[in-house]
């Protein structure tokens, strides 16, 4: 094997646009160069180098030791949580849920983080397409309150903007900026829309788009000329962002976008594609869904799945309802309203830089990072599944811990 | 009783279409999984005296895994809470998930572990995806590892895809060809299959009539219409040597006055091998300002008269169901029409996806209308080898109606009950009002869930109880109706293996995969790189599915 090697065609889950060209620069077992990636995948690839340690408490123990305390643990609590953070590979996610069910535990995700979005298209439905297809097709992409260079760096130049679709000569791009939520600053023109009128203006865009005469409103003009220019379009892109920026959103917002993509499919054609962050959060959504009818807050203390959405994990922590908890994934990415429930009961943290946890875990396994050091599938924020390329060796796989782990598990 | 590498089951009617056996009590003997001439005489026993022995149920088309039918899944948590499934009590582990059973919820779309219990539990055992994008394969088998017991495979859709839009326009036959083998490959698929031949790419371009509206309408290039995609897909299902030739969802799905559209698509391809799938949703009379009425009867006269032919029914039921298809531009009707929720996903350079949640309704004279047509389908068909009982679960309603299916299917004096309780404003003229006196028989009834769909599709060691057949065996109690003793088979065999036992189930075996590998010429992969760089979102590379292509 040569000192140096490129791992080709390799998926990045550094944010949810799962870019797969990437090609890391490989020497001596670290990453040299993510070739092809955007600073936040650099950021995200690092230079491969995870710890790599299993612990009871402050020791340091062999992964059996760790594994048969972490089964005691969980075996013992009368209400344990299980949690799918960031950083798994679709197989560990699948793994981890048939421990939740084992232990008729709560299963909760990243996924109860955009609840609200969730719930509006479980009442609703919606009107997708996946990127490459608002490549293809979109001639008019309307960023709404949100500029995906800072967070998804690659979305306008792989997907939406800057290739050219098969189906479109030309296209425009709109930026609406809602509140202190800024559109991309190099849009061909730009909508301003108060913040407090933001739900109001999308419901009378959607009565526009189903043939209702606009007000004589004008604080909504902006908003209804945004409307008439969607209908003229042939084929309408409206991307959004559901994942929390630190500024509260309105929870009727992504309601009021699903209805309006679905209304424009009337006069024209419309899909809304929505941001979603990386670390295979698209794919615990998944995976969440196809094995218990539900996506996220699935509470199995009956013996089988039951949906939570208003009563997930972060409520079940405040209310200290949880005595003890599973945490699959990340300790990072975990939300700040759960992450306080991991400092006041016992915790199981297996996933990558678990010994590097901020809390304190009673036992900690470090795995690798799906994508970096693991192979399996996980879904770009479309819902597109990908298979993930191991560039660098690294701990345990957590799809080989945590099944292990749930062999351990006695029935409760 | 446990997991028995031998077992002799004694004293039960076996009823074996493929092999000529129609009720003939003897022994069907099992060793390793599969079906053998004979056993020592101490071998295991399982008396089956008075009861009936059918082959394992094989379901041709059906929506159980993948993207569209986990939107589907996600989309309705509230038939999900009404319809809880506990881990059944296994004997061992559960092999689809490897490790104890699992919980999940039904509805029309349960959940993959509560899927293969509740197939596994009618005495199904083997169920074909029958539409699976195949840039969404991976997903499809992920699902299905977490699907226990049955064996399945995926259909892929190719009606819909640019680049064998592209082989058409160029002539190039021998290249759509090879690339219909390589897709096969790459997603792990079983058929081809064919949804609304041009129409998806039309409403995906959105410029009115967003949909094809004859055989002939030119979708993009004047050389790629309808016709030309089912002549090039059907062509080179049958050159490639599928197992099952290539599957075909027709033009104008569910419009008055279809049946015209139905019968000019098999005229086209007369003389050559195709299945015709859901046909009730494709067997309608009337038209766009004549209002609807049945076309059942035009429909399969023609697939009577043709053995190239062969169809499976897609019957409506009444109850809830979940319309799930490639077909969008027709969801997008059905919501705009009904005013439910509604899901739509157009997907990259092969397809579309449009879910709308529904119920049919006894006293909506339109439902009523697409479950007559799907019975006299049924009633005035001869060849029950060449038209398959399934309800395009979950389109038509959920699997789990099969049993109900079967009664209307027997007992005639049942049938005509159902039949007054039923709106009946569209159903002058149709030959069920009129009084179709027909009764299937319980060797009908295998061979439409059975011998038929298991020869369709070349799954040759399914559908019977030869020997060299796999031990996929339904032992069902006689004594109720025929819905009672379909629905609740007393005892289930899965490869030899014993799943479902006094009416429980005990054991949940992982199911087999089943694909085809068709060769193709290499040549094809250089033009197909070159157009994955230009125009697709994910890498070449990337593409097929591990192991597949």
């Amino acid at each position: 094997m040569s000192a140096e090697q490129v791992v080709e065609h390799v998926t990045c889950l550094g944010c949810g646009c799962a870019c797969d060209d990437i090609a890391p620069l490989v020497r001596q077992n670290r990453i040299v160069e993510a070739r092809n990636a955007c600073p936040l995948g650099r950021a995200w690839f690092g230079d491969g180098t995870v710890p790599q340690e299993a612990r009871v408490g402050a020791h340091t123990v062999s992964l059996e030791a760790a594994l048969t305390h972490a089964a005691t643990i969980l075996t013992q609590a009368r209400r344990p949580l299980v949690y799918l953070a960031a950083e798994l590979s679709c197989e560990t996610q699948r793994a981890a849920v048939g421990i939740a069910d084992r232990l008729r535990a709560v299963l909760d995700s990243a996924t109860s983080e955009i609840a609200a979005a969730v719930l509006a298209a479980q009442r609703r439905g919606r009107a997708a397409a996946t990127l490459g297809e608002l490549r293809q097709r979109a001639d008019l992409v309307v960023f709404w309150g949100v500029d995906p260079a800072e967070r998804y760096p690659r979305y306008t130049s792989r997907y939406a903007v800057g290739p050219g679709g098969l189906q479109t000569p030309s296209r425009t791009v709109v930026a609406v900026d809602v509140g202190d939520h800024r559109g991309p600053g190099d849009a061909e023109a730009r909508v301003i829309i108060s913040a407090d009128v933001e739900v109001g203006a999308l419901g009378v865009m959607r009565a526009i788009a189903r043939g209702h005469a606009p007000p004589e409103v004008p604080a909504l003009r902006p908003a209804i000329e945004l409307a008439r220019r969607m209908m003229q379009a042939r084929y309408v892109a409206l991307v959004h962002d559901a994942e929390p920026d630190g500024t509260p959103a309105d929870p009727d917002r992504a309601e009021g976008l699903i209805a309006l993509a679905q209304a424009l499919n009337g006069p024209t054609r419309c899909a809304l594609s929505t941001l979603r962050a990386g670390g295979n959060r698209s794919g615990a959504d998944a995976v969440v869904t196809w094995q218990t009818g539900f996506p996220c807050a699935v509470d199995f203390s009956r013996g089988y799945p039951s949906y939570r959405p208003h009563d997930g994990a972060a409520a079940l922590v405040a209310r200290r309802e949880i005595d003890a908890m599973l945490l699959i994934g990340s300790p990072g990415s975990v939300p700040e309203p759960v992450a306080r429930g991991l400092a006041s009961v016992p915790t199981v943290a297996i996933g990558p830089y678990a010994s590097a946890a901020a809390f304190e875990p009673a036992v900690a396994v470090d795995t690798g990072v799906a994508g970096i050091h693991e192979g399996g599938m996980a879904f770009r924020m479309d819902d597109v599944p990908l298979p993930l390329r191991p560039s660098v060796a690294g701990p345990p796989a957590a799809a080989v811990v945590v099944r292990d782990l749930a062999t351990r598990l006695v029935s409760p | 009783m446990t997991t028995a590498q031998r077992l002799r089951i004694t004293g039960g009617a076996v009823y074996d279409p493929a092999n000529g056996i129609a009720g003939v009590v003897q022994d069907v003997c099992i060793e390793d999984g599969k079906v053998v001439t004979g056993l020592p005489v101490g071998a295991p026993r399982l008396d089956a005296s008075g009861m009936i022995v059918m082959p394992g149920g094989v379901d041709i088309h059906s929506h159980i895994a993948g993207s569209s039918v986990n939107h589907g899944r996600r989309l309705q948590p509230e038939e999900h809470a009404v319809d809880p499934v506990p881990a059944p009590r296994l004997d061992g582990p559960d092999g689809g998930g490897g490790g104890p059973a699992r919980s999940g919820t039904g509805g029309t779309i349960p959940s993959t572990f509560a899927t293969g219990y509740r197939y596994a539990g009618l005495g199904y055992t083997t169920v074909m995806e029958a539409a699976v994008a195949p840039l969404f394969a991976r997903h499809a088998h992920a699902e299905l590892d977490d699907t226990p017991i049955i064996d399945a495979g995926l259909f892929a859709l190719l009606g819909n895809d640019e680049y064998l839009f592209r082989q058409i326009a160029a002539g190039e036959r021998a290249r759509a060809r090879n690339y219909a083998a390589w897709v096969l490959r790459a997603a792990g698929a079983y058929a081809i299959k064919v949804v609304n031949p041009g129409g998806v790419e039309l409403w995906k371009r959105g410029a009115p009539p967003r949909n094809v509206t004859g055989l002939d309408d030119p979708v993009g290039s004047t050389a790629v219409t309808p016709r030309r995609i089912l002549e090039t897909l059907t062509d080179a299902g049958n050159e490639l040597g599928l197992p099952h030739p290539v599957h075909i969802h027709c033009n104008a799905l569910g419009q008055p006055g279809n049946a015209a559209t139905t019968l000019e698509t098999m005229r086209t391809l007369a003389g050559r091998r195709a299945h015709f799938t859901h046909l009730q949703f494709h067997s309608y009379g009337g038209g766009r300002g004549k209002g609807w009425q049945s076309g059942a009867k035009d429909v399969i006269e023609y697939v009577n008269a043709h053995p190239e032919v062969s169809v499976d029914v897609g019957q409506v039921m009444f109850g809830p169901a979940t319309t799930l298809t490639a077909d969008a531009p027709v969801e997008h009707l059905l919501h705009a029409s009904s005013g439910r929720k509604w899901v739509n996903v157009d997907i990259e350079l092969e397809t579309g996806c449009g879910i709308v949640p529904y119920a049919y309704k006894e006293k909506a004279a339109l439902a009523a209308l697409r479950w007559a047509v799907g019975l006299e389908l049924f009633l005035l068909a001869t060849d029950p080898w060449r038209v398959v009982l399934s309800t395009d679960h979950p389109n038509g309603g959920s699997f789990l109606s099969y049993p109900e299916l079967i009664r209307l299917l027997m007992d005639r004096a049942y049938r005509d009950e159902q039949i007054k309780r039923v709106n009946a404003k569209l159903l002058k003229g149709s030959a069920l009002a009129d009084g179709l006196a027909r009764e299937y028989t319980l060797n009908e009834i295998a061979i439409v869930t059975r011998a038929g769909p298991a020869r369709l599709l070349g799954l040759t060691e399914k559908g019977h109880l030869g020997p060299g057949a796999d031990a996929d065996v339904t032992i069902y109690a006689t004594g109720g109706d025929e819905a009672t003793m379909f629905a609740t088979p007393r005892y289930v065999l899965k490869g030899g293996t014993l799943v479902v036992e006094e009416g429980q189930l005990r054991r949940a075996p992982a199911g087999r995969r089943l694909a085809v590998r068709p060769a193709y010429d290499d040549a094809v992969l250089r033009d197909l790189k070159r157009y994955f760089d230009l125009h697709a979102s994910v890498s070449f590379e990337n593409y097929p599915c591990a192991g597949s292509a």
